[in-house]
């Protein structure tokens, strides 16, 4: 008798902590919030300088790229120089790269651009995706001159 | 023999039954009768249902005043009443724009997620999961805009547009009744635009 | 024998071909931009960008679109307008292949569209005398549920589509030119 009431139990305080343990949240990583290595390393290949005036242009050179190359574009920010883009991996639709690039002006006649790409939820590191983006948005920001 | 009988059953009756047969087989599910099927999806994009004089004429107004930013605030004010939460305001070009949820027929459970969505954005990427949820109740969604226009010295004209259950609201009621709270929130007397 | 055939047949249907296309290669100019961008772009002779923003929200508005986003310090606007994707000869195609599969196959159909216009204005010349209007129509479908044998394929699949119709792309920038009184120039 007491030998099953041991073995019942015994199960269910085993049963009890394994669900137990379950429960515990993971903890939270110290640079959770930190730049990762691989970060900092495309940090340099996100970024271009332009010797551009015309800051409002420029915001508009980039929508213009980025409805050349099949973008959706979800959100325009002028005082913040911010544009937010996405589109299918075509003709693939369950993947999706986002964008978000940012116009800063630096002295009267030159301003940064960078570009932020995301290849569903992981940042792209591939240099080569920046510069097809870079070499896109050049034409684009060129073509009206004059 | 098996040949010969097959000749006689492929008559255009059988083969127009057999059809008929391949389309009702299927069983499609209560929400999905209740799109409206067309054989060409595409002319949606062109389709224009204010082309109709009756609707058109209903979704127009011109007011005799030139103060902007009063008929901005009276058209808000008039928004906020009938519990619509405006999403987009630009003074500048004249155009507000609104949505709400309407309870026209009895819910089946609430899933207060579904109201967060917000389509424009190319979904909230669930690769794996195919959340149906927000398009279940897209029956409840209705959608309006107005833009403000200043027509010669002395008027502004305001043009509203309503969506529900992906058609655009062709009947003019709704619209005169908008506008009847807008009359009364401006203490003008609105015109039919010819 | 047949039944191979059409597992076959089916599947390469359903499934399409899960090809994966680099990132790299999405974020490059085809040779088609060019065309696309002189479909979707005029030019009006006009120095009052605004009137333009405002003049094609009234034309989008009159083909059933409603505003979503407008932000006129750059000359952005987007409209979209949901309706649905049903088509009879979608279902009439399930229907056969629910026969020719022997019940085994329910291909899902399209349900639900959203119909998108992103419009952007530029001005092309220093002196801001000439803008430039761009217009995108896209697309974005979701489907019903289907079954494929024992498979349940839940409802939502999605897939984008541009419009790449220029006849609707011309009908678009003659009703502005007729709002705006001016003629609409190609680029």
């Amino acid at each position: 008798m007491t030998d099953k009431r041991c073995i019942i139990g015994g199960v269910v305080l085993l049963v009890g902590s394994l669900l137990l343990h379950g429960c515990s949240t993971p903890e939270t990583p110290k640079d959770l919030l930190a730049p990762t290595d691989a970060q900092l390393k495309i940090r340099s290949m996100q970024t271009r300088t332009f010797d551009v005036t015309d800051r409002n242009a420029a915001i508009r050179g980039v929508i213009a790229s980025l409805q050349d190359l099949g973008f959706i574009i979800e959100r325009a920010n002028e005082p913040l120089g911010l544009v937010t883009a996405a589109r299918f991996a075509e003709p693939n639709y369950y993947d999706v790269i986002s964008i978000t690039v940012t116009v800063r002006q630096d002295t009267k006649s030159r301003l940064t651009i960078r570009a932020n790409a995301i290849y569903n939820n992981k940042p792209i590191d591939d240099p080569k995706v920046y510069q097809n983006f870079f070499a896109s948005l050049e034409r684009s920001l060129f073509l009206t001159k004059g | 023999m098996a040949p010969r009988t097959l000749r006689h059953a492929a008559t255009p009756g059988t083969v127009g039954a057999a059809l008929l047969c391949a389309f009702l087989i299927q069983g499609c599910s209560p929400y999905e009768t209740r799109h409206q099927n067309q054989w060409n999806s595409r002319d949606q994009i062109w389709l224009s249902e204010s082309s109709q004089l009756k609707v058109r004429a209903a979704q127009t107004r011109a007011f005799d005043t030139t103060d902007r930013r009063r008929m901005f605030e009276a058209i808000i004010s008039t928004m906020q009443d009938l519990d619509f939460s405006v999403e987009l305001l630009d003074e500048e070009l004249g155009i507000i724009s609104g949505k709400k949820f309407i309870e026209a027929e009895e819910s089946q459970g609430t899933d207060p997620t579904y109201l967060l969505y917000r389509p424009d954005t190319l979904l909230l990427l669930t690769r794996n999961i195919h959340a149906w949820g927000p398009f279940q109740h897209r029956s409840n969604l209705v959608r309006f805009t107005a833009t403000i226009r200043t027509r010669g010295a002395s008027q502004l004209i305001v043009r509203t547009s309503a969506q529900f259950y992906l058609q655009a609201v062709e009947d003019p009621g709704p619209y005169q009744q908008f506008f009847r709270s807008l009359e009364q929130a401006l203490f003008l007397q609105g015109r039919s635009v010819e | 024998m047949i039944r191979i055939a059409v597992c076959l047949a089916s599947l390469a249907m359903l499934t399409g071909c899960v090809t994966h296309t680099e990132p790299a290669e999405l974020l490059q100019l085809t040779a088609e931009t060019p065309k696309h961008r002189a479909m979707q772009t005029r030019f009006f002779e006009t120095p009052n960008e605004k009137e333009l923003l405002s003049a094609s929200a009234a034309v989008l508005q009159d083909l059933g679109f409603q505003v979503e986003e407008s932000v006129h310090e750059v000359g952005f606007l987007r409209a979209t307008k949901e309706r649905s994707a049903r088509e009879y000869g979608q279902y009439i195609q399930r229907g056969l292949l629910l026969i020719l599969s022997l019940g085994k196959l329910l291909n899902p159909v399209d349900l639900h569209q959203k119909i998108a216009a992103g419009l952007i204005t530029r001005p092309l010349n220093q002196a801001a005398t000439k803008q430039e209007v761009r217009i995108v129509f896209y697309r974005i479908v979701w489907k019903s549920d289907g079954q494929v044998d024992r498979q349940y394929i839940p409802p939502g699949q999605q897939y984008m589509e541009m419009i790449r119709d220029p006849e609707i792309y011309q009908q678009f920038f003659a009703k502005l030119s007729k709002a705006v009184f001016l003629e609409a120039h190609t680029i």
